[in-house]
């Protein structure tokens, strides 16, 4: 059933036992899960159905620290969330990805990679994936990585049917759960908006915030705030360790021959860093992004080459005359280092048409994160060099040590942590079944419980967590 | 100092400032400027923002 107003849906006389906050890619999993498990749920969505200005305008805030996107701009608050903009791409965080670097504080997670694993077939359903490959060793140091470009499920539009006709499910649009009231030990409540002015409270047995890796944290804020830390009683960590996946072009390569590496159908090919490469280094994980260039492009960096090295130039000349395609641009995104600093805080001067105050975000990059660029693209030229495949350019900004571009890619749009998984109360918010620490049923859905990014886009694994988080609650909510 | 100048021979007085530049001949030079032979030549280097190695840039 959806409905597209709180007293529509009250006139229904639905009787949920658990309540989920969003209908994104994380709240639409796990409400799809319980209602196959027969468990009546409503996920209660702030948008409608389609896009507009006046729902996005609940998502502005502030930017402290690095140059980052617009808040407003940054996810999209209607039916389907941020699905309705992604772009796809789809790979389920590295093995590595999950276990602590002993080079880097506050990594590693309290589960295991193979916990999520039996969730993949289900995760292929949901986002229409192919099979998932294994890495592909190019050296000793850098694997040539899967990276899926699908067709980029809109979870509204995929699911809305199933949705409508489900008699164990109601979405709710046009319903803004402003704040959640606890106790200490359970939620006992939310206070709704609904069509521009409050809609009063609403209850059920379990509540499942899956509002995004931004609003996840500034709603625990907000309500932990009105409920004198009755909502997450082990806060230190709310909105902390927050990440996002720095992209930027990061250099140029000429190539023996374009066809040493699988590429998709556009061309492009996806390589990451080896555990021992990063043990060795003491960096994080990363992903280069090769992209053919156009044969000017070509012609130019060759051009350039010689300037250095006539004989490395001539060479690359004799390839471009056996080989149009020879050439690349590399964009390289990478793992932040998880930070306590890089938090979500609710703005002193700034409230939403709620009430609710809005988000200050900091953000800044580290000097761990500037070597795993730059020795990220020195691993990649030289495992090139060592093949005899070719030779890569640093982007003039990166071999001067100058500051990051603020013209460019910048980020993912990947918001992750916040509300982080662990075991340490004064490090996490959540335990490994996506249940915040000390409550006994408030649970968070999506990218906010990520402790460490990686550098695969976060939709994947959001959606093998909330299979898990979806299969862990229909037991214990069937209890 | 000026004792032994007016002990000594003006032609050997000649002789030494004579011989002096050749004294370095007898020093041991570093190894800086060792020959093309003994630098690794697949060394990786960036110059110029190029990843190399050292005999790309031959």
């Amino acid at each position: 059933m959806i409905f597209d107003s709180y007293n529509a849906y009250r006139a229904a006389n639905f009787k949920p036992k658990v309540c989920i906050l969003g209908s994104g890619p994380a709240g639409t999993t796990v409400a799809r899960k319980l209602g196959a498990a027969g468990i009546p749920v409503v996920v209660l969505e702030a948008g409608s159905r389609e896009f507009s200005d006046e729902s996005q305008d609940f998502y502005r805030g502030a930017k402290v620290g690095d140059f980052y996107f617009d808040l407003d701009i940054t996810r999209l608050r209607y039916m389907g969330g941020s699905s309705n903009h992604w772009a796809g791409w789809c790979r389920v965080l590295d093995k590595l990805d999950f276990e602590p670097k002993v080079w880097a504080p506050d990594t590693g997670w309290p589960i295991r990679r193979t916990d999520i694993e039996p969730f993949l077939p289900e995760v292929r359903d949901i986002l229409d994936l192919p099979e998932f490959r294994p890495d592909v060793p190019i050296s000793d140091d850098i694997r040539w990585v899967q990276l899926i470009k699908s067709p980029a499920v809109r979870f509204a539009e995929k699911f809305a049917d199933e949705l409508d006709k489900s008699r164990n499910i109601a979405v709710v649009l046009n319903t803004y759960a402003t704040e959640l009231a606890g106790d200490g030990k359970t939620v006992t409540g939310a206070r709704l908006w609904s069509n521009g002015q409050d809609a009063g409270t609403f209850s059920a047995d379990y509540f499942i915030t899956c509002t995004g890796g931004l609003e996840n944290s500034r709603l625990l804020l907000w309500s932990n705030q009105r409920s004198n830390g009755g909502v997450v009683p082990n806060a230190a960590a709310l909105g902390r360790y927050w990440m996002e996946h720095p992209t930027f072009e990061g250099g140029n390569a000429i190539l023996a021959n374009y066809d040493e590496f699988e590429v998709d159908a556009v061309n492009e090919a996806f390589f990451s860093p080896t555990l021992a490469a990063m043990q060795r280094l003491q960096i994080m994980n990363f992903g280069i992004r090769l992209i053919e260039t156009p044969y000017a492009g070509v012609k130019r960096l060759i051009a350039d080459l010689a300037c250095t090295a006539p004989d490395a130039a001539e060479w690359a000349a004799y390839q471009l005359s056996q080989n149009l395609r020879c050439a690349a641009q590399l964009y390289v995104a990478w793992e932040q280092a998880p930070l306590a600093s890089n938090q979500i805080e609710l703005s002193k001067t700034d409230v939403d048409h709620a009430g609710v105050p809005r988000i200050e975000l900091h953000w800044k990059k580290s000097e761990l994160e500037r070597r795993t660029l730059v020795e990220g693209l020195k691993l990649f030229g030289t495992t090139l060099i060592e093949k005899d495949l070719g030779r890569v350019r640093l982007m003039d900004w990166i071999a001067n040590g100058e500051d990051y571009p603020t013209n460019e890619e910048t980020a993912g749009h990947h918001h992750m942590g916040g509300t982080r998984m662990g075991t340490d109360l004064t490090r996490s918010v959540v335990d490994a079944d996506c249940k915040v620490h000390g409550m006994d049923n408030l649970y968070v859905g999506g990218s906010s419980v990520f402790c460490t990014s990686g550098q695969a886009n976060p939709t994947t694994t959001i959606t093998a967590l909330a299979c898990r988080l979806g299969e862990h609650l229909s037991k214990v909510v069937a209890v | 100092m000026s004792f032994f100048i007016k002990k000594m021979p003006r032609r050997m007085i000649v002789q030494a400032l004579v011989a002096l530049p050749a004294l370095s001949l007898f020093r041991k030079l570093p190894e800086a400027d060792a020959g093309p032979s003994q630098v690794d030549q697949n060394e990786i280097v960036v110059v110029n923002g190029w990843i190399l190695k050292r005999s790309d840039l031959a």
